[in-house]
């Protein structure tokens, strides 16, 4: 459950003759219960791919798919974590946090239930009944992983999801994110600008090419992770010292700088 | 759950569409008798009115002739209001002790409908110029002042900082910062003046004129032709309509020149 | 400067003001009572209008009398206005049908309505509520259509993820998150319906604060024109102010709520 498989997917944006092409071909197999990262320069159409799970757009050509079936169009089983939150200001936490579930059709002791579990969770308690203006950058990140989470669903697809959050916010929800993936895993496609935050969190990372974006690489991070014991280690600083993170970082980085543009060094 | 954009032939066959039902229902109502023609010309009459009044003088003159006497008193009223309002709203936004004693006076007065001065411009100018002048100017002078109160006020602080630093007198720091800094809040407000300005227009015209656009409508109402009073509204809108587009023009490429985009 | 030292200069232009009033009119006579009225005229216009009444009816009938008819006016203007402005704005066909005629009404200013009202429905009530609805309507339909074009697209991106039905989204998102802007043009429709209700009732009406100032006008009453004005100014200020409240109750979610001048 939550197997997502993209098979020669190609995005062009504007007149189909005109328009930018934005994925070239892609064609990718995330086996459920993965985390997969997706790096990649600006415009390289990482963020599309991730929006076209999402159901938010669809390929020109080409299909992706969950379970095997087609994915047409959004829906909470491939819950969203938005850049910027995407919380709505006029809800309270618990507010935004029950949406999904009554459109589920969910009873209220059941919802109340999952609601107090995902506040739990995500450490939100205190703040239940709160706006999302009072509250931080940190904490409006976590309601949307919570909004997400409240779902139980299949694929948690998340853009850039820390990338509005300062450098010590950004470390300790980074931390928190492995916690929860490794407690309660889920398919998870994850974008990110951060080579660091790739390969920290996810099971295997896809570099793409820039624009219109290929599948340039995919590197397996979780076999050398498993094998280095990364887990033992509860800092993320202790994680980013080991020679096997050092070599794997590096890997990727050179292999996004030969997509930086020939005039640029 | 919110439409994606038309394609612009879509856009243009709904347009069509709407009116044409707007235009064929309004010709039906008066076609079939259900409402009396007297009341409710067909969209044909009304144009047809609007055309011959271009020529032929109704209440002591032609269509443009009537236009023309409106915009004369206009332009007095939106000039005056400009040319107070925005030195004004200024000399407010940088002498603080100003704004207190003028913001309640302003505050208190703003509250008073432009068209409730009508009473005392009648009292004053009888159906001279003065009259909706005065209405006018009640009307545009307020986003003239604001605009140009709030243009000053928030100016970047730091670009008063540095006007301070050089040693800059009261005088040439309004002139040489404060103006330039509020050219786009002024241009807004002068174009929201311009509006409120035409709407004031009008409803001192039905009052306290004895030319002009909407002392034409009050005259043929009083003579139940209904067409005139149509043609009329026509040519306000036209007008208004053509006021707010070059403004917006003028506005846009102002904005533009300073790169404020959008 | 404190809000202290701010209220004690209110104060003393405001005694400012009156004593220049008193000095133009009473003391030296410099402004005859025939332009504009002293103090005392004030007075006695005001306690002739509230006692003996004036223009067929007491202040108090006739302020009732405009408030009612701005604020059914209002009321079915709004009720109208804003969903239609809420369908333009989700609805792109809607806005295609809709928008040519819209653009045609839009120009003409409100009291131009007004000789059209009359003809068709007379001085009474009836004329009254339907200037007053063309005055308030468009306002109403343009700020709720751009209230709803305005809204943040990952919010709407959200509300489609979480499975949201149309009719849910339509109460729970849409209207919440285009409430800021309608509450802009209720406010815009709310001064436009008592500009143009006073307008209305200057031009030919049977009761009226409108009525008031018209025969105050005829009367060569000045003092009567005051009151009349300061009615309007009052009345209008209350309306607002209780306009304004309702817009903090309902909008306490939005930190960017305040003042402005």
């Amino acid at each position: 459950m939550g197997s997502i498989r993209f098979t020669g997917v190609n995005k062009v944006f504007g007149p189909n003759s005109g328009g930018v092409k934005v994925l070239d071909g892609i064609n990718l197999e995330i086996a459920e219960k993965e985390f997969v990262a997706i790096v990649g320069p600006s415009g390289c159409g990482k963020t599309t791919c991730l929006r076209i799970v999402a159901g938010f757009e669809q390929p020109t050509s080409g299909s992706v798919s969950l379970n095997g079936r087609r994915v047409t169009g959004p829906g909470p089983d491939r819950a969203v974590v938005f850049q910027h939150f995407a919380l709505f200001p006029w809800k309270t936490v618990r507010q935004n946090l029950d949406l999904g579930l009554r459109n589920k059709n969910l009873a209220k002791p059941q919802r109340d239930e999952l609601i107090t579990a995902a506040l739990h969770l995500m450490n939100l308690e205190s703040h239940a009944d709160a706006f999302p203006h009072q509250l931080s950058g940190g904490m409006q990140q976590r309601v949307a992983i919570a909004r997400a989470y409240v779902l139980d669903p299949e694929v948690l697809l998340m853009d850039e999801p820390f990338g509005s959050l300062d450098a010590q916010t950004r470390v300790v929800m980074q931390e928190e994110l492995v916690r929860l993936a490794r407690v309660n895993p889920r398919t998870v496609l994850f974008v990110t600008h951060s080579v660091e935050e790739a390969v920290y969190l996810a099971d295997r990372v896809v570099i793409m090419t820039r624009r219109p974006g290929r599948i340039k690489e995919v590197l397996d991070v979780r076999t050398k992770r498993d094998a280095e014991g990364w887990n033992r280690f509860q800092k993320i600083e202790d994680v980013m010292d080991q020679e096997s993170f050092v070599h794997l970082r590096t890997h990727v980085w050179k292999s996004l700088r030969e997509e930086k543009p020939d005039n640029r060094s | 759950m919110i439409d994606p954009p038309l394609s612009l032939r879509e856009t243009m066959a709904w347009g069509l569409a709407g009116v044409g039902c707007f235009l064929g229902i309004w010709t039906l109502l008066t076609v079939s008798g259900l409402v009396p023609a007297q009341f409710l010309p067909t969209p044909l009459d009304v144009i047809s009115r609007f055309i011959q009044l271009l020529t032929t003088p109704f209440a002591g003159a032609t269509l443009p002739q009537h236009l023309a006497s409106s915009f004369k008193r206009y332009i007095v009223g939106v000039c005056l209001a400009a040319s107070v309002g925005v030195p004004l709203g200024l000399l407010m936004g940088w002498f603080r002790w100003l704004d207190d004693i003028i913001a309640p006076i302003f505050e208190g007065l703003r509250f008073i409908a432009p068209i409730a001065w009508v009473p005392f411009a009648a009292l004053w100018f009888g159906t001279g110029i003065g009259g909706p002048v005065m209405i006018i100017f009640a009307g545009a002078f307020p986003p003239c002042l604001i605009n140009a109160y709030r243009g000053a006020r928030f100016v970047d602080p730091r670009l008063i900082e540095a006007a301070q630093m050089l040693g800059t007198g009261h005088l040439r720091t309004i002139l040489e910062i404060l103006l330039p800094a509020s050219i786009p809040s002024i241009v807004a407000g002068l174009r929201v003046a311009a509006g409120l300005g035409w709407q004031s227009l009008v409803g001192a015209e039905l009052i306290v004129a004895a030319s002009g656009v909407g002392f034409m409508m009050v005259q043929a109402q009083a003579n139940v032709s209904t067409p005139t009073v149509m043609a009329g509204m026509i040519a306000i809108g036209l007008a208004g309509m053509l006021i707010d587009v070059l403004l917006r023009q003028g506005e846009a490429s102002i904005r533009r020149r300073r790169g404020l985009t959008a | 400067m404190t809000r202290r030292r701010q209220t004690w200069v209110g104060l003393a232009t405001l005694a400012m003001l009156v004593g220049l009033w008193f000095g133009l009119t009473t003391w030296s006579g410099a402004v005859s009572s025939g332009r504009f009225p002293s103090p005392a005229d004030f007075w006695s216009a005001l306690t002739q209008i509230l006692t003996r009444g004036y223009a067929g009816g007491e202040l108090f009938t006739h302020a009732t009398h405009s408030v009612i008819l701005v604020v059914v006016g209002f009321l079915v203007a709004t009720a109208t206005g804003v969903p239609l402005g809420l369908w333009m704005g989700w609805s792109r066909r809607a806005e295609a049908a809709i928008n040519p005629v819209f653009l045609l009404i839009r120009p003409i200013p409100p009291l131009a309505w007004i000789p059209l009202a009359i003809l068709w429905l007379g001085l009474g009530d009836a004329a009254k509520i339907m200037v007053i609805w063309f005055a308030a309507f468009v306002p109403s339909v343009i700020n709720s259509f751009a209230g709803v074009r305005t809204i943040d697209r990952p919010l709407i991106e959200a509300a489609r993820m979480l499975g949201t039905p149309r009719w849910r989204f339509v109460a729970e998102i849409l209207a919440p998150a285009a409430a800021p802007m309608i509450f802009t043009g209720l406010r815009l429709s709310l001064q436009a319906a008592w500009t143009t209700l006073v307008a209305a009732e200057l031009v030919g009406a049977l009761v009226g604060l409108g009525l008031v100032l018209n025969m105050a006008q005829q009367d060569i009453y000045p003092g009567m024109i005051l009151v009349g004005m300061l009615s309007v100014g009052i009345l209008g200020f209350s309306m607002t102010w209780l306009l304004a409240a309702a817009e903090r109750r309902a909008l306490g979610w939005n930190m960017a709520v305040g003042s402005e001048r």
